[in-house]
C-alpha cells in the first residue's frame, strides 16, 4: 500500500497526476468518489489526465476520453467498451484523510 | 516568412542526433518494436535523405510482414491491422524509391493485395483501434503514393484494381465531410481536428493526379479554412495537443501550397511552428506541454521542421515530395 495523496489536495471535480514507483497515476475526484488510473492510454499512450470527463448515459458514472484519439474508458472499471484494450484501474484505500494505492 | 531557416536548421541537426541516439528504442534491428513508432522513424530517415544508409531497417520491416501482406501493432503480433499496415506500406514504397531492393518491391506488392482484399463494399477499411475515417485515410495515402510514383511496381490488372479501390475509398472520405469543412467521428474525433488535417492531405492528391474529378480543391480549401478557424490564439490546436498541432501545421503547409493559399495560411503556419518550438523538451517533443519527451512526437517534430524547410523553398513540389506524391 503506497501513499498517493491527501484527500484535501483533490477537491471535487479536480484531478492530479502522481508518480508512484515509476508509474504515472491519474487521480480523479468526481462527485465525491476517487478514481485512480494508469495515465497511459492503452491505445497510443495518450495522457488520460488531459482527457475529457463525460457522464455515462444513465448518469451514474463517468468516462474519461483520451485527448489523443478519443478512446473512452469507464473511470471505475477502465472498460473501453469494445476497443481492443482497457485502461488500468488501481484500487484505492482511504484512511482518514489520506489516499493509498495498491499497485 | 518570419521564422528563418538559420534558426530551424540547427534544431533539425540537434534533434536528428538525438533521434539517432535513440536508435535502440525504435529500430527493428534491435528487437520487437511498436510498428507505428518504427514507421515514424523511417519517415525521419526518408526526409533526412539518409534512407540509403539504413537498408537494414527497411528489410527488418519486410521480415515481419505477415503472409496476408499486413502488419500488426507490434512487430511480434500475428494479426494484421489496416492502420499500421498502411503506415508500414507507405514507408516501404517511399523508401524503395531510393533503395530499389527486390524484397521491398515484393513486400509492396503483398501489401497492395492486402488492401485490395480487405476493403469493404462501401469503400472503407476497418480497424477496431481507429475510426473508420482513420482506417480509410491511411490505405488511401498508400494508394496515393502508389498511383503517383509507384505504378511500375504492380502489373496492369492490379493497377486497375488499385484505381477502382482508391476511387471508392476517396468517395467514402469525401462523402463524409461536414458542411463546415471538417470531418468528425463522435467516438474518436469529436473535435475533428486531427482527422481533418489527415484527410485534406490525403485528398489533395486527387487534384494532383486526376484534375478536379472529385472537386477536391473545394473540399480541401474548406478543410483548411476549418482548421484555421479553430487554431487557438497561442498557435496550437486541440487543447495544446502537440501531435495534432504538428498534424495541422504540416497538412496546411501541403494543401495551401497546392491550392495557392499561402497568403491566407502563412501566419497560421508560423504561429503553429512557433508554438511547437516553444514547447519542445530539451531533447525531442512531448505529447502535451510540460510532459516528458516522447520518441514518436520527436519524429513528428523533426518531420514538421523538415516540411517547413521544404515549404520555405519557392518550388511547390519541394513540399509535395515530402508526402511521397512526387518523385
Amino acid at each position: 500500500m503506497i501513499f498517493l495523496a491527501k484527500v484535501a489536495e483533490i477537491p471535487d471535480g479536480a484531478r492530479k497526476l502522481i508518480q508512484v514507483n515509476g508509474i504515472s497515476v491519474a487521480l480523479f475526484r468526481q462527485e465525491g468518489r476517487f478514481y485512480a488510473l494508469n495515465n497511459a492510454c492503452p491505445h497510443r499512450q495518450g495522457p488520460l489526465i488531459r482527457g475529457t470527463l463525460e457522464k455515462t448515459a444513465e448518469g451514474s458514472g463517468c468516462f474519461i476520453r483520451c485527448p489523443m484519439h478519443g478512446w473512452r474508458f469507464d473511470l471505475a472499471t477502465g472498460d473501453s467498451h469494445g476497443r481492443p484494450g482497457n485502461a488500468t484501474v488501481y484500487p484505492l484505500i482511504r484512511q482518514n484523510d489520506e489516499l493509498y494505492i495498491e499497485l | 516568412m518570419s521564422i528563418r531557416m538559420d534558426q530551424i536548421q540547427p534544431i533539425i541537426d540537434r534533434e536528428y542526433d538525438y533521434f539517432m541516439s535513440e536508435h535502440p528504442h525504435w529500430s527493428l534491428t534491435k528487437g520487437d518494436q511498436d510498428l507505428e513508432l518504427v514507421a515514424h522513424a523511417l519517415r525521419v530517415l526518408l526526409h533526412m535523405k539518409t534512407t540509403p544508409q539504413h537498408l537494414s531497417e527497411y528489410l527488418a520491416l519486410v521480415d515481419c510482414q505477415h503472409a496476408d501482406g499486413g502488419w500488426g501493432k507490434m512487430a511480434s503480433n500475428k494479426e494484421s491491422a489496416a492502420w499500421v499496415t498502411a503506415f508500414c506500406a507507405l514507408m516501404l514504397i517511399r523508401g524503395n524509391l531510393s533503395l530499389k531492393h527486390p524484397r521491398i518491391a515484393e513486400a509492396v506488392k503483398k501489401c497492395t493485395r492486402y488492401f485490395l482484399e480487405t476493403q469493404k463494399e462501401d469503400g472503407k477499411w476497418s480497424d477496431p483501434s481507429w475510426a473508420d475515417l482513420d482506417a480509410v485515410s491511411h490505405p488511401i495515402s498508400f494508394f496515393d503514393v502508389l498511383l503517383a510514383v509507384g505504378k511500375h511496381l504492380v502489373d496492369e490488372p492490379t493497377l486497375a484494381k488499385v484505381r477502382a479501390s482508391w476511387r471508392k475509398g476517396m468517395k467514402f472520405m469525401l462523402d463524409r465531410q461536414a458542411a463546415d469543412g471538417g470531418w468528425y467521428d463522435p467516438e474518436f474525433h469529436p473535435t475533428g481536428v486531427e482527422i481533418t488535417a489527415h484527410l485534406i492531405q490525403d485528398s489533395i492528391v486527387a487534384d494532383l493526379l486526376l484534375g478536379d474529378e472529385f472537386n477536391v480543391r473545394e473540399c480541401c480549401r474548406k478543410g483548411v479554412m476549418k482548421l484555421l478557424s479553430v487554431q487557438a490564439a497561442d498557435g496550437s490546436w486541440d487543447g495544446e495537443n502537440v501531435d495534432h498541432t504538428m498534424d495541422c501545421t504540416r497538412s496546411i503547409m501541403l494543401v495551401c501550397s497546392v491550392l495557392g493559399m499561402r497568403a491566407q495560411c502563412d501566419r497560421a503556419i508560423e504561429r503553429g511552428l512557433e508554438w511547437i518550438l516553444k514547447h519542445k523538451c530539451e531533447q525531442g517533443w512531448p505529447d502535451f506541454p510540460g510532459m516528458e519527451t516522447n520518441l514518436e512526437r520527436t519524429c513528428d517534430g523533426l518531420d514538421t521542421l523538415l516540411k517547413y524547410r521544404a515549404y520555405s523553398q519557392p518550388v511547390t513540389t519541394a513540399i509535395v515530395k515530402l508526402w511521397g506524391y512526387a518523385a
